[in-house]
Formats: C-alpha cells, sequence, structure tokens
C-alpha cells in the first residue's frame, strides 16, 4: 500500500525532502504498518511540511527543535498507560537537531523507542540559509558567506556518547534509504537515520557542489555512511520501566501510620509561635516536626514553616511552628513566644532575623549553655543540650524543655509524636525527650 | 475511604500531589527546582508504585513537552516548576494551547528575577503565568492559599484542563507549598473528576465546532481517529492555513471557549459586610494574612468585607462588582512590586479607588494590611 498522498510535493524543485517522503512511504509499506497506529510528528522548518503528504497516519506538527520530547511522551504514555505498539517517527532538520540537541541524547539515553529521520542539509533552509551546529566547515551560508570556520557536529559520536542503539548516515539519493529507513522503525529502541542533503534554495547556488560531491565532502569532514551504530544490548525504556514498576491498583497514600487513639490534653488559649533554630542536618526541622505532631495529637491547629539556605546540609536551619486552639490564618510569626537556639548557626540566624527583639511580652528563649555568654544576662535559660544531649537531638531537647516549662502540651504527646513519625531513629529521638523534659537552666 | 478527623501535617505541594492523582493523572514529567521538588519527588514515587509514568526529563522545555505528549496520546499528565522554569517552558505552553491538548502546569512561585532567591515565596509570576501567551488568550490560573485548597485546585485544574482542552496553571508559591499544616484528609472535599470530550464516529475533525465557544472532542494520537495537530495556525481539519476565515475562527475560537466559561471558572471565598466601607481583595498566601487583618479591623469596628480569589484568571469579575457593594475602596494585597494583580483589577472595577499593600522578601504582616485600611 501507499501512504503517501498523490499531490505535488511542497518542496523546491531538486530538493532532497521530497526523497526522504518517497523512501519513508515504501519502508512504511514495506512493514506492513497499520497508519492508524503510526505518528509522525515533525519539527519547524520545511521538513515540518511533509504532514499532509501523509494522509492516513497521525501527524503532529511541533514547536522548533521540540519534536522528539513531543514524540517521547507519546510513546511511553502509549505504552505504559495504553494499549503499547505506536510507531512514532520524527521529522526534523538540522536547524531542530541544534535546538533540540538535548530532547535527542535524552532519547537516545532513555532509549525510548522511536525512530528520527534528521533531514540534514547543512543550513537553516526556510529561514534564509542561516548556518547550523551541522554545518560542515568551510560550507558557505548566508551567514558565513566565505565558509563556515567551524566543525560540525557528528551525529554519530553524538549517538554513541549517549548509548544510542541505532545510527545511520546515508544521502537523499542513496538507493538502500528506504531499508535503512524500514530498519529504524523496526529497531526496538532509539534510532536515528542522518540523511545528507542539499538545499537547492541556499545550499547550491552559495556552494560549488552538487550531489556527487556531497558524499566525497562528508567523508572529508571524516563522516562515514550507512549503518553505524546496530546495539541489540539495551532494551527500550518502556519494557525496562514495566520490569522495575509493575501495574498496581492504586492502594492508600503511603507513609500513614494509623492516627493514636488517644487525645492529649493542651493549655493553650491562643496561638503559640517557636522558633526552632540550629545548625544544619542536626535534625531541627525534626525537632519542630514532634512539637506539630504533638500538637495534632493535642487536638490543636498547627503549621510548620522551614528555612535554610540553599545548601541544605551547611549553614543554619530553622523552623517556625505555630499552635492554635483555633484555624490558622496567618502562617508567620512576627513575635515569637519562645525561640529555641540549639547552635551557634541557629543563634546567628536568630539574630539576622531579629527575632529576640521581636520576641513576644513573657516570651522564653532557651539556648544552648555553650552560647549563653553571646546573649544579655538574664535574658535566656541556659540549658545543657548540646552536653546533655546531642548535636542531632538538641533540638528536640529544647523543645522538651519547653514543654516541660510552659505545660503549655503534655510531655507524652511529644513521646507518641515521635512514635506516629515513626523512623529508625525513633528511640533516640524519645530518649531526648524524657532527658530535655528534665533539663535545668 | 479516609475516615473523617485523620488529621495529618500535609505541605501544599503533597496535597497537589494528592489532588493530581484524585483527578486521574496518570504522566509526570518533572525537573529539579526549589521550591517545586516536593511535587517532582512525591509524583515520582507514587506514580511509580502503581505502574504509571514519571520521567525526569533534562530540562524543563523537555517536562512540558512530554506531558504534552503524553497528552495527546490521551493520559492526563503534569509538571511542575518555579519562575526559572515555567520561563523556559512558556513556548510549549503555548503549543499546548493552540493544539488544544489539556495539561496542568503547577509553578510554585518563588523570589524573582532571575535565579533571585529559591527558598523565599514571592507572587511574582502572576502576570506571566496569564500573559505567557502572544495574542491575548486567557489561561486558566488557580491561586490556592491552603494545602487543602491546593488539593481541591488542583482537582479543578485537571477538571478545567480536560473540560475545555486547554493548558492551566496552577499557582501556588514557597509559603504555601512548602509549610505543613495539619489537616483533616478525611475532610477532602469531594470535588467530580471530569474526563476531556471524546470525538466518536465518523466525521471526526480535528477542531470541530459550530459555535465558537464549543469544546471540539478530542481523539488521541494512535487512535482509531485520525488526528491532525499544529502549533501553526491552522483550519478545523487541522491543517496550517494563513488568514483564511476559518483559520482565524478557529484562533477566534481558542480564547471563546475559556471566555464563555468565566462565570463558571470563577471561585473565590468571600467574607462580606453590606455595610463595608473597604474591601480587602488578595490570593495565595497573601489571602491568609488578608483574612487575619480584616478580622483584627473588625474587632477595631471597622467595617471591611474580604474577597479571596481562587481563580485569578479569567478575572472574577462579576464576583468582585457584587462584592464592592457600598464600598468605595478596594484593597489589593500581594506580594510583589508595584502589585501585579492590581492593575489588571483596575480594569475590572472601574470608579473604585484601588490601593495596593505590596511588598517584597517576605510575607506581607496582617498589621501591613490593617495600616493600609
Amino acid at each position: 500500500m501507499t501512504f503517501l498522498a498523490q499531490r505535488p510535493m511542497p518542496y523546491c524543485r531538486g530538493c532532497g525532502h521530497g526523497l526522504v517522503a518517497r523512501r519513508l512511504d515504501e519502508a512504511l509499506g514495506r512493514l506492513g504498518l497499520d497508519p492508524g497506529r503510526v505518528v509522525l510528528t515533525t519539527d519547524i522548518g520545511c521538513v515540518g511540511l511533509v504532514d499532509p503528504l501523509f494522509p492516513a497516519v497521525h501527524t503532529v506538527h511541533t514547536i522548533h527543535g521540540r519534536s522528539t520530547a513531543v514524540a517521547a511522551g507519546a510513546v511511553l504514555a502509549d505504552a505504559l498507560c495504553a494499549e503499547g505498539g505506536l510507531t512514532n517517527i520524527v521529522m526534523l532538520g538540522d536547524g531542530g537537531a541544534t535546538i533540540g540537541l538535548l530532547h535527542l541524547t535524552q532519547a537516545a539515553l532513555m532509549n525510548v523507542d522511536l525512530t528520527v529521520l534528521l533531514h540534514n542539509n547543512m543550513l537553516f533552509g526556510m529561514t534564509g540559509g542561516q548556518h547550523s551546529a551541522l554545518t560542515p566547515e568551510g560550507f558557505a551560508t548566508s551567514t558565513t558567506l566565505e565558509g563556515n570556520w567551524v566543525p560540525a557536529l557528528d551525529m554519530e559520536q553524538i549517538l554513541r556518547g549517549s548509548h544510542g542503539g541505532f545510527f545511520a548516515r546515508q544521502l537523499a539519493t542513496d538507493r538502500e534509504l528506504a531499508d535503512v529507513i524500514a530498519e529504524a522503525i523496526a529497531f526496538p529502541g532509539f534510532a536515528l537515520v542522518e540523511i545528507l542533503e542539499l538545499c537547492t534554495g541556499f545550499g547550491v547556488p552559495l556552494n560549488e557542489l552538487d550531489g556527487k560531491a556531497l558524499r566525497a565532502t562528508a567523508e572529508a569532514e571524516g563522516k562515514q555512511f550507512g549503518v553505524r551504530i546496530r546495539r541489540t544490548d539495551r532494551r527500550p525504556y518502556h519494557a525496562l520501566y514495566r520490569e522495575r514498576f509493575p501495574v498496581r491498583a492504586a492502594g492508600p497514600p503511603p507513609a500513614t501510620r494509623a492516627a493514636p487513639a488517644r487525645a492529649f490534653a493542651h493549655r493553650l488559649t491562643r496561638a503559640l509561635g517557636v522558633i526552632v533554630a540550629g545548625s544544619a542536618g542536626e535534625r531541627v526541622q525534626t525537632a519542630a516536626a514532634v512539637l506539630a505532631q504533638a500538637a495534632v495529637l493535642s487536638g490543636l491547629c498547627c503549621v510548620q514553616k522551614n528555612d535554610y539556605p540553599v545548601t541544605v546540609g551547611s549553614g543554619f536551619s530553622l523552623s517556625e511552628v505555630k499552635l492554635a486552639p483555633e484555624p490558622i490564618l496567618y502562617t508567620g510569626i512576627d513575635a515569637a513566644d519562645a525561640v529555641l537556639i540549639a547552635s551557634a548557626d541557629g543563634l546567628r540566624e536568630v539574630k539576622g532575623r531579629r527575632d529576640l527583639e521581636r520576641l513576644a511580652p513573657a516570651g522564653v528563649v532557651i539556648v544552648d549553655a555553650s552560647l549563653a555568654g553571646e546573649l544579655p544576662p538574664g535574658r535566656a535559660l541556659a540549658a545543657p543540650l548540646r552536653s546533655t544531649l546531642t548535636a542531632d537531638t538538641a533540638a528536640l531537647g529544647a523543645v522538651a524543655l519547653l514543654v516541660a516549662r510552659t505545660g503549655v502540651l503534655e510531655r507524652d504527646a511529644l513521646l507518641a509524636a515521635v512514635d506516629a513519625l515513626g523512623g529508625k531513629d525513633a528511640g533516640a529521638l524519645r530518649a531526648a525527650v524524657e532527658r530535655g523534659s528534665t533539663l535545668t537552666g | 475511604m479516609t475516615a473523617r478527623g485523620d488529621i495529618r501535617l500535609r505541605s501544599g505541594n503533597q496535597m497537589v500531589v494528592e489532588g493530581a492523582l484524585r483527578a486521574g493523572c496518570r504522566f509526570f514529567s518533572g525537573y529539579p527546582i526549589t521550591p517545586a521538588s516536593e511535587i517532582y519527588r512525591e509524583m515520582t514515587l507514587r506514580l511509580q508504585a502503581r505502574g504509571d509514568v514519571a520521567i525526569g526529563a533534562p530540562d524543563e522545555i523537555s517536562a512540558l513537552c512530554y506531558c504534552i505528549g503524553a497528552s495527546q496520546r490521551g493520559v492526563k499528565a503534569m509538571t511542575a516548576t518555579s519562575g526559572p522554569g515555567w520561563a523556559l517552558m512558556i513556548e510549549a505552553f503555548q503549543y499546548a494551547l493552540m493544539t488544544e491538548t489539556p495539561v496542568v502546569v503547577a509553578v510554585v512561585q518563588r523570589l524573582g528575577p532571575s535565579t533571585g532567591g529559591a527558598t523565599q515565596g514571592a507572587q511574582g509570576d502572576v502576570l506571566l503565568a496569564e500573559f505567557a501567551t502572544s495574542g491575548g488568550y486567557t489561561v486558566p490560573v488557580f491561586a490556592p492559599s491552603t494545602p487543602g485548597e491546593c488539593f481541591a485546585l488542583t482537582v479543578q485544574a485537571f477538571n478545567w484542563a480536560e473540560a475545555l482542552r486547554t493548558p492551566v496553571v496552577l499557582l501556588s508559591d514557597k509559603e504555601v507549598g512548602m509549610t505543613y499544616e495539619a489537616l483533616d484528609l478525611g475532610a477532602l472535599p469531594d470535588v467530580p473528576v471530569v474526563a476531556r470530550p471524546q470525538a466518536v464516529g465518523d466525521g471526526y475533525r480535528a477542531v470541530a465546532f459550530t459555535a465558537p465557544d464549543e469544546v471540539p472532542p478530542f481523539a488521541p494520537v494512535g487512535g482509531p481517529l485520525k488526528v491532525t495537530l499544529t502549533g501553526s495556525a491552522h483550519n478545523k481539519d487541522g491543517w496550517l492555513r494563513k488568514n483564511d476565515p476559518e483559520t482565524l475562527d478557529v484562533l477566534r475560537h481558542l480564547e471563546a471557549k475559556i471566555a464563555a466559561r468565566a462565570g463558571d471558572l470563577a471561585l473565590v471565598t468571600e467574607d462580606l459586610d453590606a455595610d463595608a466601607d473597604t474591601l480587602v481583595v488578595s490570593y495565595g498566601i497573601t489571602a491568609r494574612a488578608a483574612r487575619e487583618a480584616v478580622r483584627l479591623a473588625r474587632a477595631a469596628g471597622r467595617r471591611v468585607s474580604f474577597v479571596g480569589l481562587l481563580t485569578l484568571f479569567p478575572v472574577p469579575a462579576d464576583a468582585l462588582r457584587a462584592a464592592v457593594g457600598p464600598a468605595k475602596r478596594v484593597v489589593v494585597a500581594e506580594e510583589n512590586l508595584g502589585g501585579l494583580y492590581r492593575r489588571v483589577l483596575a480594569g475590572a472595577l472601574p470608579g473604585v479607588e484601588l490601593a495596593g499593600v505590596n511588598k517584597l522578601g517576605g510575607m506581607i504582616r496582617p498589621a501591613e494590611i490593617v495600616e493600609a485600611l
């Protein structure tokens, strides 16, 4: 059968694009594919005029360079969320390959089961013959009139570096092109065929070059023709994905443990804002999460806001926890009721934020004893957090001390919160709550 | 089914994930960016656990293009990013609009411009979300202010994307996305899930409509009906055309189908006082401070109304005009320079005095809004 419409080609006389369309038609016919299961995904440029030539297959005309990514999404959705078996052929030019190179290398890396026909006429034709990353050294274009002085990308080497499974380089006039295209389409994984052509609109007038010299020019650049990569050791992405992630019925959300039946009492009549500050990597946010979870177990409303520098593992870590008997509207803490400082990093950040100056009347400051000298006398309760506990549990110890001192929550609510949060160090956290509750300043 | 009273600490980003899964999302692609990365990570774990698709993309352009390809194949898809990534996605987003491809983009705003502040909140991409599209098209933009709203509005975002065959932006920010809040998972709103209208039978045309505001039935790429899609201006058969009347009809239709449903799309929360002299309007994280400010002002004897915008675009103009009532003054609180949304409201509320409370680099405090009342 023929897939090609009986209509004139939209290309300039002598343009290789028409030849590629004919060879693609032959390849599709030879493979005996159901046109309803074939998609042509086309890029921007003269190559993108191909869609109406193939009226029986699906055609998706995309944006410049992105054809491979759109096709990859369709192929993976088809294989993993639908019945599978879609044949997707991407048609793009050397301009599209330049701007969309990352999509090509990623599809090759993943080994997405699609075929790319790269129409390489060595310049941007539709926009006036400008050079691309695939323009050979010495080749004249409208933007390199004296000849390009930068070498061309070698797609074979790009494909090798991307672990691509199939790569062939042909001339549009090659007799075997239809066979090579058919093999590429049948290849189970990512396949790219680079097809060299001359743009009759710009390439031919600007260069002393005919079709016969095209092969010699490419070979002079060290490029070789024919099927250059044919790997059978890689499976397509969708097959690996399915093996790794089999279809399972949607279960309940993970990581939710049953809420403890017991509710704890609290002594809050208004919102309480607590700032927990320490060093990154020293479980500051865990300490805040235990407080927040304890508030939930005590029937309170609660928000927890975490702050840290862009480097997650160095510098300060700070959490704001707001607990209230009524729904919380504003999530910020403008005047903290308690500031807990577990390390020098935490103190520096709290000073920078001016949390101590903005402390609420009767607000409480708990600071590790090693830092007591850095605050005005009498301003803070200095407790041996780091020496009695560990660096990793000092912040939680401060939370436990706050709860013990103020009685806003039950200590057992903190212990139940540790259990509710789970984790392999629950024992150490429970111990920190128990030790912290008994600390004295 | 989760029991009522199942109270958990959940972040806005986590509830976007829950909303997406409730809405039937089966395909996610993401690229890491603070403060949206938690959506990427959790969608990956959740979708992979059930055999659906989550793909790490090599850039944001790929992420959205993968989603568009999947949606054209008939699968509900979403990506998530922040301002810098959104800037990269805009061309593909317009392609989704032009090809009437449903897709949801969760944009978790951070301080800009450029790299700005990765771990700082902001509401600076409000107009970039809406006016990223060339030609004056309306893109539905929803703005949650709590984890619960993140859930409900993500379902709505999918529903409207499907119903209208359009890309939709879910616009939150660092403070909404990364703040954890006690939430009753047993009391989440039961938002019915909508599927895109499917084409059946003979006579299928790529862009079939009689009245311009009709939504053309969808046929998946690779399905029994031959599909023709293009990001170029096209006629009702999906073929590239230049300025013929049918093609211009298609271009107008892309706007008409959304504009005609502006009333249905308008989601707001209201706390109105029929004798208010001032209306406070806000959205996203600042809506929470604004509600607190209204509470404080009323306690001090002021007559003030409040409207929280869950839908930013299309502008809920009718709801806002009704909410103004006898008020002479509208105060718009938002975390950006110059009042981005206030500029939009200037057109929607003629004859009303508009004032702004604006701030950069930190959440607006209730007291700062009270001062402006």
